[in-house]
């Protein structure tokens, strides 16, 4: 009978420890990933060809993509490759960088993060923000910088891909015969871009 | 990547099924696997070390800190080593060494004062309160082991891992901290007549 009792009391005890749980504040978890730099942030900024949303990690920029394209963060959060959180603006900082890199084409005070892009891919992207507003390369220029001369077409898909133009300027890629080629947003637009720099005569 | 063969555990499928989900994917798409990791485990790091360190704001603390370690560990492993971890004991090492250190510098704080909940109407607060007393009249190893087991529902073998202590010393402390809390409530019933 004793014993009874004293398993009575114990179930207390153990029903009291499990309900002890407690619910963290909804902001830890975005702090937490965001100052890790596993997950992103996301904002909104002007840009040649309208407002884009810019995301950013503790590293750099990880995507650019025009509101035409995405008119609402949940429509951006969808296709961004990484874990993204809506912020009212860029940090001082990196608007800065930004702003400047998208009004005068010069991307080099932009960090960029690449991170969860292929090998391939990245090794691409980074040949590419080498070219210099004004000017142009052809498809075949990237595969031969990057060791890979055969590469052409498989450059031309990762260039379609950047998951960061006009920062990664994947528009003054162009045909070796000197025509526009693709581009994500349309040939008119890269032609619209290209004017403005200055690289081909309108 | 070619998926990797990961291990599974043998009890409590329901959450190490997830957990092998997120061992998957830190090897295939490293950040955005941590930040599931984030989302699954630090409710609980969170729940834990509110009751392991002096409140809310030592919780919120430890519960950012262990990812802030865990993210600069794993960001080093190698995929084999991701692949074999057992997450939860794992993340709970660290955190309780964030517990520790906020704990022991502050040691007569952890206690609960008289008079804390005295002006409350707020049963929950009150209930809180009366916890912390009771955890704080344990030992450290028992206060650690009852609250893993039974607020978190960790297994002996877990505990064991995230404390370094043999599974005898973790059943051992967690008889002992139970038969305590039980006496400890006897007298508040007999006291509060």
């Amino acid at each position: 009978m004793h014993d009874d009792v004293n398993h009575e009391d114990m179930r207390e005890v153990e029903e009291g420890l499990a309900g002890l749980v407690s619910i963290p504040p909804d902001t830890l978890l975005r702090r937490t990933v965001v100052s890790v730099g596993s997950a992103d942030e996301a904002a909104t900024t002007d840009s040649p060809i309208g407002p884009v949303w810019i995301a950013w990690s503790t590293r750099g920029v990880t995507a650019v993509s025009p509101l035409f394209a995405c008119p609402t963060f949940d429509d951006f959060a969808k296709v961004h490759r990484r874990t993204s959180f809506e912020a009212k603006q860029l940090p001082n900082d990196l608007s800065e960088a930004v702003t400047s890199a998208l009004h005068t084409g010069d991307n080099a005070a932009v960090p960029i993060d690449t991170t969860g892009v292929g090998a391939f891919q990245q090794a691409v992207l980074a040949t590419c923000a080498t070219i210099p507003a004004g000017e142009v390369r052809p498809y075949g220029w990237i595969a031969s910088e990057i060791g890979n001369p055969g590469s052409v077409r498989a450059v031309g898909t990762a260039l379609g891909k950047n998951p960061i133009p006009l920062l990664i300027p994947c528009h003054r890629v162009v045909r070796s015969d000197g025509s526009l080629g693709n581009y994500a947003f349309g040939p008119q637009i890269k032609h619209e871009l290209l004017i403005r720099e200055g690289a081909i005569l309108a | 990547m070619k998926a990797m063969p990961l291990t599974t555990d043998s009890h409590n499928t329901g959450s190490n099924a997830k957990g092998s989900d997120i061992r998957r994917t830190l090897i295939e798409d490293f950040d955005n696997g941590f930040t599931e990791l984030v989302r699954e485990y630090q409710p609980g790091i969170y729940s834990g070390a509110r009751r392991l360190t002096r409140g809310a704001q030592d919780a919120e603390d430890v519960a950012q800190d262990t990812f802030v370690r865990a993210y600069k560990a794993l960001s080093t492993y190698a995929p084999e080593r991701i692949a074999d971890l057992r997450v939860r004991p794992w993340l709970w090492t660290i955190a309780l060494n964030l517990c520790r250190n906020r704990a022991r510098s502050q040691v007569t704080e952890f206690a609960f004062k008289e008079g804390d909940a005295g002006g409350t109407d707020d049963p929950e607060v009150f209930d809180d309160a009366a916890w912390a007393v009771r955890l704080a009249s344990l030992s450290e190893a028992q206060r650690t082991a009852v609250v893993l087991r039974y607020v978190l529902d960790l297994s002996i073998a877990e505990i064991g891992e995230a404390t370094e202590r043999p599974v005898g010393t973790v059943k051992a402390d967690i008889s002992r901290a139970l038969e305590r809390l039980r006496l400890t409530m006897k007298a508040e019933v007999l006291h509060a007549r």
